[in-house]
């Protein structure tokens, strides 16, 4: 995670498998809202078009689960990296520095809203700021959703076997839900987080070459900068 | 006076005959159907047979004759039933289908059909995995039509349906059910020791997606032997990765975990920049056109890219085929491709097995002929030779037994210039080619999953390590 590239003190912070799987959930993720959405809204002049393009609408449905399949795959991967990176490696899975949510987040918001209206200072970030952690369980949790209530929808008499009726149109009420609040939570908190804010302004690269500069650690994480300097970090 | 007797001569002489040559005439519809008048549309129109409503009413206009007892043909002096059983065809598949759109040929007069049921219209032709490509000669109702008699047509050079029995008498083919294809006995139809069309004593497997190296093939395992093949292979390269991270990489002696890190950095870092194109630049000239060692020795390029090139253009087409399958299944480019008679493929297929041929001839020489000072001779060398070798030679003669076997004329088998003179060679010989091909085409398939099995282990693991090493040599010239 933290290591000398050269004279410009690089630190990665994404390894090269997390960069790939975030390549290929951005390419899922997109053509599951797309082929989604025109599936729901069907009637719509946009759905229509779309349904047009990409050659009719048995194929949409056809091209939804190939998405889903792919999508979901990458939630795999994440989840046996996991494991390895727990068993294997002897990592932590929470703490300070890692994504799990902690009390510490909740007041960072709150002390970050306050600094925004002038009443306080910057809190200290963690390695993963309180937006950062929102970003990433909202996928990681609504992936998971988003394939079980799928996986339901896909194969109704299976699942009719084991739950009562009602699950199904429970999968679809959730399915439509989930899928509303995760757009919607990409094109407004990932939007900003990744494009819009003033330090990241156009793109934050670090998530495609893995790279991060001391700098930046110092300026947008100094709890973690803090921690790298006290101890010793296991590779 | 005499006028109008003459008239009247005139019109009864005429006009009684061709009254009743109208009623006798089988192909004209009666003009009064259930006391009602008809008007030309009735018969003189085509329904929408893309709606239910409109399939069972053309439906219901051919069974106004097909319906009927009498509805018969006369065969050699034997009466044929041409009376189709509305109530069984409701329960096949194409319950829904009007007639006219299978027997595309008959709504006219004669009404006689020349092409016979056309399914082509609706279903695309099978590939690979299911039946494999020597089924394109084989008309769909052959298989899928109850009747067990099937005939080589000599004059299309087709399999059809036979319009006799095994004991020269004609038959009736108008019974509509299909034939249960899940039925193991059912191939047997044609894959008996004694058939007359052309067809290999036992049912044998599709090739293997591994074959694709050298053939079309389908996205699946075919025999079991391929299975373990496969499993070897994996096993090998699995050794040879665990073998290379045994060295230290970037400084990095220990963890494996930080060797896998520090290498997939470099490639992520190399494929995410402009040195890409200079990493290009070498897979075009180095890998593929092998420029190194064609500045070393003209000859031992030639012999290389004989045996090389050739595979890599078969691999290349084999790719395309598959992919121009799965894609558009009825479009001519898949359907020529799959077609081992069809002209480009065939005359493509047997001249890079000649070169491949032709390398190995070359490389034996040069190994144990002439045996210049630098060939060094290892026994893995010679192993990974013979088995190509083999395995080109097995694939020559088992296409001279299927040219052979499937009895195809000259006009077709032409394009194959090697194996059409080897089938007629091999037709010297008083075999039942039947029973011989079967053999031969196990054969051919071992030796070929042996080549698959062996790759990682012998020499053949420079297909894999001479590519990697000159990518991460890129800057080296």
């Amino acid at each position: 995670m933290a290591e000398e590239n050269s004279q410009e003190a690089v630190y990665i912070r994404f390894s090269v498998l997390q960069r790939f799987l975030h390549i290929i959930v951005m390419i899922g993720f997109t053509g599951l809202a797309l082929t989604g959405f025109s599936l729901k809204f069907s009637g719509q002049w946009w759905a229509s078009a779309f349904v047009w393009l990409i050659g009719g609408a048995g194929h949409l449905a056809y091209l939804h689960r190939f998405f889903a399949v792919v999508t979901y795959a990458c939630v795999v991967a994440h989840i046996l990296w996991l494991i390895y990176y727990k068993l294997v490696l002897k990592g932590r899975l929470t703490g300070p520095q890692t994504l799990f949510p902690r009390y510490k987040d909740f007041k960072d918001l709150i002390g970050h809203m306050r600094y925004f209206f002038g009443k306080g200072r910057l809190p200290t970030f963690n390695r993963f700021t309180y937006w950062e952690k929102f970003d990433y369980l909202a996928i990681f949790l609504g992936m998971n959703t988003m394939g079980l209530t799928g996986l339901i929808l896909w194969t109704p008499e299976f699942f009719s076997r084991l739950l009562p009726g009602y699950f199904i149109n429970l999968a679809q009420v959730l399915h439509l839900y989930e899928a509303i609040l995760a757009v919607a939570l990409k094109f407004v908190v990932h939007l900003i987080s990744a494009h819009l804010r003033p330090e990241v302004f156009p793109i934050e690269k670090s998530i495609f070459n893995g790279r991060t500069t001391r700098e930046k650690i110092m300026r947008e994480h100094p709890g973690e900068w803090e921690h790298i300097q006290t101890i010793h970090e296991p590779s | 006076m005499y006028k109008l007797i003459l008239f009247v001569l005139i019109f009864v002489g005429i006009g009684v005959p061709g009254l009743e040559a109208m009623a006798a005439d089988p192909a004209m519809m009666p003009p009064v159907l259930d006391g009602k008048q008809r008007d030309c549309l009735d018969c003189h129109r085509y329904p929408n047979v893309n709606t239910n409503e409109g399939a069972y009413a053309s439906q219901a206009f051919c069974m106004e004759c097909h319906g009927e007892k009498a509805c018969q043909k006369t065969v050699n002096d034997q009466q044929i039933s041409l009376r189709v059983d509305l109530e069984s065809f409701k329960k096949t598949p194409h319950t829904y289908t009007a007639c006219i759109q299978c027997h595309t040929d008959v709504a006219r007069s004669p009404h006689v059909s020349e092409s016979g049921a056309v399914c082509t219209e609706c279903h695309a032709v099978h590939g690979e995995e299911e039946i494999h490509d020597p089924h394109l000669r084989v008309d769909c109702q052959a298989c899928h039509h109850a009747s067990k008699y099937v005939s080589l047509d000599s004059e299309t050079a087709k399999i059809r349906l036979s319009h006799t029995d095994d004991k020269n008498l004609p038959i009736s083919l108008i019974d509509h059910t299909l034939s249960d294809v899940a039925d193991a006995q059912f191939c047997n139809r044609c894959h008996h020791a004694e058939n007359k069309v052309g067809a290999a004593a036992i049912v044998l497997p599709s090739k293997s997606f591994l074959c694709i190296l050298c053939h079309s093939a389908p996205f699946a395992m075919g025999h079991p032997m391929f299975w373990i093949a496969f499993i070897v292979f994996i096993f090998g390269v699995i050794l040879t990765i665990r073998f290379w991270f045994k060295g230290s990489v970037e400084g990095e002696e220990t963890s494996l975990h930080r060797k896998v890190s520090l290498a997939s950095e470099s490639v992520w870092q190399v494929i995410f920049s402009r040195q890409l194109f200079a990493l290009a630049k070498v897979v075009v000239l180095d890998v593929f056109l092998q420029r190194r060692i064609l500045q070393e020795s003209v000859r031992r390029w030639s012999i290389h890219s004989l045996i090389y090139l050739s595979v890599l253009a078969r691999l290349f087409v084999g790719l395309i085929t598959y992919f121009a399958y799965e894609t558009a299944p009825d479009s001519s480019l898949a359907l020529a491709l799959l077609n081992k008679n069809n002209g480009f493929t065939a005359f493509f297929y047997d001249l890079t097995g000649l070169f491949v041929v032709l390398g190995i001839v070359w490389a034996v020489i040069q190994r144990f002929v002439i045996k210049p000072a630098y060939v060094a001779r290892e026994g893995q060398d010679n192993l990974a030779i013979a088995i190509i070798g083999v395995l080109i030679g097995l694939g020559f003669v088992l296409e001279g037994a299927r040219i052979l076997m499937t009895q195809i004329p000259f006009s077709m088998a032409c394009y194959s210039f090697i194996g059409y003179p080897l089938a007629r060679l091999m037709s010297l010989l008083d075999f039942n080619w039947n029973l011989v091909y079967p053999w031969l085409w196990y054969a051919h398939a071992g030796v070929g999953a042996l080549l698959i099995a062996y790759f990682p282990f012998g020499k053949m693991r420079h297909v894999f390590n001479t590519p990697l090493t000159l990518m991460m040599n890129y800057r080296i010239k």
